[in-house]
């Protein structure tokens, strides 16, 4: 027996109420990344918001980027952040949530940004471009070594910049500082 | 990839090689700053000659990825100088804090090869990388000073304003491609000019890589960490980032405003000029009521990215009106004598503890005469006084502003008011040097060689362009006419 091509009863397509699902779960999720108070919490809830946007990414055509986003978002960062918190939390956290007096500005101007987010997406006519992104994994790896090979090698010295400073700021004070502090 | 692809990236691979080679060096013989100090020099020497080489046969690298031109050239020659200056300067004030030298030289040479990726950048992810390549030791270098709280403290503020600053500039980069369908700034430029005319969603794009840039240059609305991560830094950091992410990020706007944004300058053209009127007007008002000279010279610094931006809304009101030969010649003077500037700061704070308060140059010109009479350079250079590179700077600012006609020659009146009122607040520094005695007679301080090469080289810079200006303007024109495309 096949999946019928829409949902019974209620006629929409799987692909609108998967896309309607994913974003319900990623905007709910990233709002209890903001809201909750226990830290390791709020690392959790990340981890459901990146889930979400790689199983957006699948319904989008791109299975290469939403495995991307599990492997690196999923596998690599969030326990990255959770290990991270783990190592370094301290006891003493606010209770309850701490707003800045600016908040309710804040407020406005995200809900402006949003509306007018909303209303240039949605009068824009995104056209061919909607489209031609249905990549294959074949022709980002093409890209990747044709058109894009310079960014490509660009990032790996950004990285490695990256690493160099990291272990600098992370790494004991050597020889000069072996007077007493 | 092919021969071509690799010689015309000569200079950035080169950059690379020259950080390795400091990191190994130090890796050999830890804490010999001055063999450091040599690799890092040699090999900038070897990167400026590579760029001029590379200059002789221009071209597209990387299938239209990369491009040399004049442009990217004189570019490149203005960071490659502004770390060179740097890595002098450097060593004298970060020798007695116990803070090493060969990972400052290494971190400030990949900056550098960001910074060079921006400017031969032809795609705009190229750019975007190169832009963070550029930052991020930025950042690093801001926090330096590890066990400093203050660094600690601007470095984190330019941390996270400059990550989101950049993920807004991101944001912005993919609405411009989501409607033209490339990253290649030329295919950009073309399916803008094709489209005629602004789309809702092409200036909500525009808008967003705007703010993100504003954030990079530190123009006002988008400052304020600017006077935090500049005081809190270690001084000669602080004078690398008043110039080198600072010229890097108009690198990038020359790339995507004039180049890929071209077709519709006319209409980012008004956000320009309120940018400028806005930065520059109040950075001087408040780098007047500032009594430490480091956050002052921060202030004015955003008060001189004013400047320039009045120089880029003269380019984008009249072509043909000089502005951005302007914003070339302002960018090569500015960093030699902001440099300058920051690097007699520097001298005068090499013991541990001096702060860079006003207090501290009280007497100045009786204590140490050269440094007094380099600072005074300096400060009239940054004023706008002749014979110095800053008034030829100012000069051809005002030029073009008046020469574009329309609204801006209004900025050209405002910028020459703005120049009086920072007249204030620089000789307020020299006054203090020659009028004004210290209350506690400081210790003799024993400069280094390679800081008074240092200065020499910013202070011989800021009197040539200044007396000498005319090869510099036939570079700048060179570069600028690189750039316009039939």
């Amino acid at each position: 027996m096949s999946i019928p091509e829409t949902i019974p009863i209620i006629g929409a397509s799987w692909d609108d109420v998967l896309f309607v699902l994913f974003a319900v779960v990623m905007l709910g999720s990233a709002l209890l990344v903001v809201t909750l108070r226990d830290i390791i919490r709020s690392g959790l809830a990340m981890i459901v918001c990146f889930a979400a946007l790689a199983g957006l990414y699948v319904l989008l055509g791109s299975p290469i980027l939403a495995a991307t986003q599990v492997l690196v978002y999923i596998g690599a960062i969030s326990v990255l952040v959770l290990f991270a918190i783990m190592l370094t939390q301290t006891k003493a956290g606010p209770a309850r949530l701490v707003f800045q007096t600016q908040w309710w500005a804040a407020a406005i101007a995200a809900i402006a940004v949003v509306v007018v987010v909303i209303g240039v997406v949605a009068s824009t006519d995104w056209g061919a471009e909607a489209t031609r992104l249905q990549s294959v994994t074949g022709d980002v790896a093409r890209l990747l070594f044709s058109d894009y090979t310079l960014p490509f090698e660009a990032v790996s010295v950004l990285l490695l910049a990256a690493v160099i400073g990291g272990i600098f700021l992370a790494k004991r004070e050597d020889r000069r500082d072996e007077a007493p502090r | 990839m092919t021969w071509s692809d690799v010689t015309l990236i000569a200079p950035l691979v080169a950059a690379l090689l020259v950080a390795f080679a400091i990191i190994v060096v130090d890796a050999i013989a830890p804490h010999r700053d001055r063999i450091a100090v040599a690799v890092g020099l040699a090999g900038l020497a070897i990167v400026a000659v590579l760029t001029v080489w590379t200059d002789q046969a221009p071209g597209l690298a990387f299938g239209g990825a990369y491009t040399v031109d004049t442009l990217t050239t004189y570019l490149d020659l203005i960071f490659i100088a502004i770390v060179a200056l740097t890595v002098l300067v450097g060593p004298d004030y970060l020798g007695p804090r116990d803070l090493p030298v060969a990972e400052f030289a290494a971190t400030l040479v990949f900056a550098m090869t960001g910074a060079m990726l921006i400017a031969g950048s032809a795609d705009l992810l190229v750019l975007f990388v190169g832009l963070e390549l550029m930052v991020l030791p930025g950042y690093l270098l801001a926090g330096y000073a590890k066990r400093d709280a203050l660094s600690t403290e601007g470095a984190i503020k330019y941390f996270l304003l400059g990550s989101f600053s950049s993920a807004i500039f991101l944001f912005g980069l993919a609405y411009v491609w989501g409607l033209t369908g490339t990253t290649r700034i030329a295919g950009v430029a073309d399916a803008i000019a094709a489209a005629q005319g602004l789309s809702p969603a092409l200036a909500m794009g525009v808008a967003f890589v705007t703010t993100g840039v504003a954030f990079k240059i530190a123009a006002v609305p988008f400052h304020y960490w600017t006077p935090d991560a500049y005081q809190g830094s270690p001084t000669p950091v602080t004078g690398y980032l008043s110039v080198g992410p600072k010229v890097g990020a108009f690198a990038l706007i020359i790339r995507v405003f004039v180049e890929a944004l071209g077709p519709i300058n006319a209409d980012w053209l008004p956000v320009m000029g309120v940018l400028a009127v806005l930065t520059m007007t109040l950075g001087n008002l408040v780098a007047v009521t500032q009594t430490n000279v480091k956050r002052m010279l921060a202030y004015s610094s955003i008060a001189h990215t004013g400047y320039i931006l009045v120089g880029l809304t003269a380019y984008a009101a009249d072509p043909n009106s000089g502005g951005l030969e302007a914003v070339l010649f302002y960018l090569a003077a500015y960093s030699f004598m902001n440099l300058g500037a920051f690097a007699v700061v520097s001298a005068l704070q090499k013991r541990p503890g001096v702060t860079s308060q006003l207090d501290t140059f009280a007497g100045l010109g009786r204590r140490e005469p050269y440094l007094g009479i380099l600072m005074t350079l300096f400060l009239l250079s940054l004023t706008g006084i002749p014979p110095t590179a800053g008034f030829f700077a100012k000069a051809l600012i005002i030029l073009s502003a008046v020469q574009a006609g329309g609204w801006v020659p209004i900025l050209a009146v405002i910028t020459v008011l703005n120049a009086v009122a920072a007249a204030f607040y620089y000789l307020r520094v020299v006054v203090y040097m020659y009028m004004r005695d210290p209350q506690i007679e400081p210790a003799e301080v024993d400069h280094g060689p390679l800081l008074r090469l240092g200065v020499a080289v910013a202070a011989v810079a800021t009197v040539i362009l200044g007396v000498l200006p005319g090869p510099l303007i036939d570079a700048a024109t060179k570069a600028a006419s690189s750039l316009f495309r039939g």
